[in-house]
């Protein structure tokens, strides 16, 4: 085992590497390029066995990895933003394959207007399609998370595609601890792919991922797709639970972080959890009862153990990091409808949006979403979702458009 | 290399691979001319397809290939096949699958996909060397969505997008020449209605490596607007016209067959109802005299 | 509301139809649906297209489950079951067919009690594929059982939906409309409005959680060659080619290579064999047969001339 500095980028190369893929379909976007970038050095150095191809587009790159794994070999490939979207008819069409495949995706904001910083509306983007989410805190995750997506994906009651999420330069580029665990424990924790599943071969003549006429049997494929997925939370435990005993860090579905007690929790994925994680630390020391919640799994979506965690709370403060056009954040979205009619679910949920396009969310402005949602639970009234942003931040706005010459039709009374 | 080389009628297959019972139309000239590639080809392939009429041909449970078949997308059957053929490398190098579990990856598309949406992928794939056969049966039209006009579609054809009284205005895309330019292993153009020469040129291709791209002619009844019982006449005067010119890119070089006497363009055009335009209520003059000067121009490039 | 539905083969102008009666309806200021079956139509192919017609505005959508009036085109879809020509028929539906045989071997035929009408063929066509005006005489026999249609609005809407014609085939199907509406004169108003299903009287659905079953079985893989073969695609042929031996001179099997349907095999005597289960009927082998060896048959005579030897 060692320890060594990593980017999430080198991470999630790692996590490739130990899982000792076949082959590698590739397109480069920042932030994602240092991934790829690293396993083409490992593999033109002849360190890894692994069969790089760059496609000429991320639709083409899914399509080939798709169609690779639904020959038989265990494939890993990396996008982003702009190129999950590209690519999103494949993103859609393997998953209904039925094919095992890892993708990572390193969030990024999604044009227009065009930004490279991160947030989490590309991932979001791909919520419906049967891709399983894993979604990272850390760079030690990001590995971790990798090699538990391959056990995942391969499960013979799974076999979905699986995309782990790493936010864009947050963890993206930045270094951090990582253990790097031996090829030997990683052989005993995913073994060799399962060839068996795997069709075109001369005798056996197979046709995949035809189409279907009439919504019945169309029906039938797309809920077992579902179910397939929804099998996925308890095999996903199941695995978690193996890693945590052969390695010793332990990825629930969901965290819960000094719930117990808590009166009110955050609820929010990726890698700023952390920042609220440190909120949650500092307001406990002030004597205020907060709790983090932070789904890892965000396909399939942890129903039950969001229920259970968040039990008996008096305020959820749901913190999206993405926006969904003329509704809001898709987190809060999820959280309402996982709770609702829930006889001892949290009466108060308020929403937060923040961290757009890689935006800072500060620890003032973790504690504020605690007063809020405090001050709501006392006066038993949600209110509006809000989104982070300060004055300030609209000043600096204003001159960057008077700059650009944006007439407005009366001056802002702002200061 | 395996030299047998059809030589005559005789010499093609009477048993047939592709299996009966698909939705195709009753008379398609894309099913004729797969069903005789298929022949040549063999069982030992997967089909990697995207959208257009012959993804109808495996719908849920039914499907007439004897071999595989993958459908894709309408933009990116040839990633597909680059998926496919990697994988079958990487399974044999580890010595996963047996040298005769291997399979011929040929890419199946329409027009509209070969043309235009999949011509990026269809590029990345040769420029990689892709190993692959590259089947594209042009009807010319977005057949499957009820013959919209696309890269493919002749000057002056009448399509569900191209209703006006002179037809679609542009001019048929040159795939030929562009896949030639990638200087593939090779390019040949074909019709099921010349089921010998056919035969040779899939047979060639079968035993060269690399990319390697045919496009077939598909006379298309309801697309084209003719009785079904004429696709192969209209097919054998796409050829005697010198509208559809059968000839191959090998070794840099193109080669044509020659079509002995030329028959004037408007035989052609005047079987289909979507050039009916051009004789009733009167004979465009012109634009049949334009059409003729540019297959002349052609062939008199041809020869010089 | 009335319930419509319109059978017949992909090329006799069955959604055309469907888009006649509706204008026609809707001329009258009746609130209107009219729809094809979804999918691409093959010539020769069992296709249908329905309509739906009343006074207050329509909520129910998609096929026609209870219809008050089913017309049939052509009488030889009737047996086949995949053309579901008598689906949800019953003993208050009119069924109205375009055919030779008269109503009462119909009943008899099919086992059913409903009123049936017989709109007799005026034209012997060698290629019911190409049957003329059928579409037209349809809605005009259709528009009178009706009963609320004036045939100057049946005429209105012929003119309406095949407007881009040409006005010899516009006078043609406005003939073959005004000819079966006074046809079916006698019968003025046959065919009733029906209700809806309501909640008292609806069959309860059965669901079920269907059980999660792993990929090895619920991809949309098919793990088997060659399954085509049991559609039988030769129910599309409306012309049966034939082969007569003693002209073939089993030449280089062209029948054989060019058959787009590879339903043309060669046997161990090395004589073209014809699938007729698959055969589509195109006639590209008649007219490729350079002896002329292959000769044409209208379908339905050669079904019944089987029938006869049978
Ligand atoms: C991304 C995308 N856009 C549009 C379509 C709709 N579509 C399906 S088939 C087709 C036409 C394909 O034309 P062509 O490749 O010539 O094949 P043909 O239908 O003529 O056989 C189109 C436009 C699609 N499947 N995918
Ligand atoms: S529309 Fe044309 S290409 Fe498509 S199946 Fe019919 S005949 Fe063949
Ligand atoms: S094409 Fe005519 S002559 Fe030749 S085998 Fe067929 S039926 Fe016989
Ligand atoms: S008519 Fe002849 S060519 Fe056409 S499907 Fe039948 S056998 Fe084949
Ligand atoms: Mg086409």
């Amino acid at each position: 085992m060692t320890r060594k500095l990593l980017t999430g980028n080198g991470a999630a190369a790692w996590g490739a590497r130990l899982a000792n893929v076949d082959y590698v379909p590739a397109f480069p976007i920042t932030p994602q390029t240092e991934i790829i970038e690293t396993i083409a050095a490992w593999s033109d150095a002849g360190e890894i066995p692994a069969r790089m191809v760059t496609l000429e587009s991320e639709h083409s790159m899914i399509t080939a990895a798709g169609a690779a794994a639904a020959t038989g070999v265990r494939v890993f490939t990396a996008t982003s933003s702009q190129g999950l979207l590209y690519g999103m008819e494949m993103v859609y069409t393997v998953a209904g394959w039925r094919v095992p495949l890892v993708m990572v995706n390193v969030s990024r904001g999604v044009a227009a207007p065009l930004t490279l910083e991160s947030d989490h509306n590309d991932i979001m983007a791909a919520r419906d399609s049967g891709f399983l989410q894993i979604h990272c805190s850390t760079c030690q995750e990001v590995l971790d998370s990798v090699l538990i997506a391959y056990r995942l994906a391969e499960d013979k009651n799974v076999r979905l595609p699986v995309i782990v999420n790493l936010d864009g330069f947050y963890l993206s580029y930045t270094r951090e601890p990582v253990e790097i665990p031996e090829p030997e424990a990683i052989r005993k924790f995913l073994p060799a792919f399962d060839t068996k599943n795997s069709k075109f071969r001369a005798s056996t003549p197979t046709s995949q991922a035809v189409a279907v006429l009439g919504g019945s049997p169309y029906s039938y494929f797309r809920y077992e797709t579902h179910l397939a997925a929804m099998q996925a939370i308890d095999v996903y435990g199941d695995i978690a639970k193996t890693f945590s005993q052969q390695f010793g860090r332990n990825y629930p579905a969901i965290e819960a972080y000094r719930c117990e007690d808590a009166e009110i929790v955050y609820v929010m994925i990726g890698s700023f959890s952390t920042k609220a994680r440190e909120a949650v630390d500092q307001l406990r020391q002030t004597g205020t009862a907060v709790g983090l919640v932070r789904p890892r799994l965000l396909r399939p979506f942890p129903t039950k153990e969001l229920q259970k965690v968040t039990a008996g709370k008096q305020g959820i403060a749901v913190i999206d990091q993405n926006i969904s056009m003329g509704k809001g954040g898709v987190l809060h979205t999820e959280v309402a409808s996982a709770l609702y009619g829930k006889s001892n679910a949290p009466k108060i949920l308020t929403s937060f949006i923040g961290g757009l396009g890689g935006r800072d969310i500060s620890a003032e402005e973790f504690y504020e979403m605690v007063k809020v949602t405090k001050q709501a639970i006392n006066d038993g009234v949600t209110p509006e979702p809000r989104l982070l942003y300060t004055r300030d931040e609209y000043r600096e706005m204003q001159k960057l458009q008077a700059i650009a010459h944006v007439e407005r039709e009366e001056l802002e009374t702002t200061q | 290399m395996n030299e047998v080389v059809m030589q005559h009628m005789t010499d093609l297959p009477s048993t047939h691979l592709l299996g009966t019972g698909t939705p195709m139309c009753s008379g398609c000239g894309g099913l004729e001319a797969l069903h005789e590639i298929y022949d040549v080809l063999g069982k030992n392939t997967v089909f990697v397809n995207a959208a257009g009429c012959m993804t109808l041909l495996s719908v849920y449970p039914f499907t007439p290939f004897r071999g595989s078949w993958l459908y894709t997308a309408m933009a990116s059957a040839p990633a597909g096949a680059q998926g496919v053929r990697d994988a079958l490398d990487i399974l044999l190098e580890q010595k996963c699958i047996k040298k005769e579990e291997d399979l011929e990856v040929v890419v199946l598309t329409g027009d509209g996909s070969a043309y235009g949406m999949g011509l990026s992928a269809t590029s990345g794939a040769i420029e990689r060397g892709l190993d692959f056969i590259y089947i594209c049966y042009d009807n010319e039209g977005y057949g499957n969505t009820g013959q919209q006009f696309s890269a493919a579609t002749p000057h002056a054809a009448k399509t569900a997008t191209s209703r006006g009284s002179s037809g679609f205005a542009g001019y048929k895309k040159d795939l030929f020449s562009i896949w030639a330019a990638h200087k593939p292993s090779y390019v040949a153009t074909v019709i099921g209605s010349e089921p010998l020469d056919l035969a040779r040129k899939i047979e060639k291709a079968k035993q060269m490596k690399g990319p390697r791209l045919i496009i077939a002619l598909a006379p298309c009844p309801p697309g084209w607007d003719f009785n079904p019982r004429d696709t192969v006449d209209i097919g054998k005067l796409a050829v005697k016209t010198g509208v559809w010119p059968l000839k191959e890119y090998i070794d840099g070089k193109v080669i044509h067959n020659i079509p002995h006497h030329r028959v004037p363009v408007e035989d052609y055009l005047q079987k289909q109802g979507r050039f009916v335009h051009l004789f009733t209520p009167k004979r465009n003059e012109e634009m049949l005299n334009e059409m003729q000067a540019r297959v002349d121009a052609y062939w008199d490039a041809v020869s010089e | 509301m009335y319930r419509i539905r319109f059978h017949g083969r992909g090329g006799q102008g069955m959604k055309t139809a469907s888009r006649i009666l509706g204008t026609a309806f809707f001329l009258e200021c009746f609130e209107v649906q009219d729809a094809p079956r979804y999918g691409a139509e093959r010539r020769g192919a069992p296709i249908f297209s329905y309509v739906r017609a009343s006074r207050s505005p329509i909520n129910e959508r998609g096929v026609i489950t209870n219809p008050d009036l089913i017309v049939v085109a052509d009488d030889s879809l009737i047996p086949i079951p995949a053309a579901g020509v008598l689906q949800g028929i019953t003993d208050n539906t009119t069924l109205l067919i375009n055919g030779h045989d008269d109503a009462n071997t119909w009943k008899h035929r099919l086992n059913i009690n409903c009123k049936v009408l017989i709109l007799p063929v005026t034209e012997e066509v060698e290629d019911r594929a190409e049957l003329p005006f059928v579409g037209s005489a349809c809605v005009g026999a259709a528009a009178r059982l009706i009963g609320v249609i004036t045939e100057e609005n049946l005429v209105e809407a012929v003119n309406d939906e095949i407007s881009s014609l040409g006005a010899d085939l516009i006078k043609q199907n406005i003939d073959q409309a005004t000819q079966a509406f006074e046809l079916m004169a006698k019968h003025e108003g046959l065919v009733k409005e029906s209700t809806s299903k309501t909640p008292l009287d609806y069959e309860q659905p059965e669901w079920i959680n269907i059980p999660f079953e792993n990929a090895s079985i619920s991809a949309p893989t098919i793990h088997a060659a060659a399954t085509s073969v049991e559609v039988r695609t030769g129910l599309w042929r409306t012309l049966r080619p034939v082969i007569n031996y003693d002209r073939c001179k089993n030449c280089w099997w062209v029948c054989s290579t060019i058959c787009p349907d590879s339903a043309i095999s060669v046997n161990e005597k090395s004589e073209p064999v014809i699938d007729y289960d698959h055969c589509k009927g195109c006639m590209i082998c008649v007219a490729r047969c350079a002896p002329h060896a292959i000769e044409t048959i209208p379908e339905q005579l050669a079904q019944e001339k089987e029938k006869q030897t049978a």
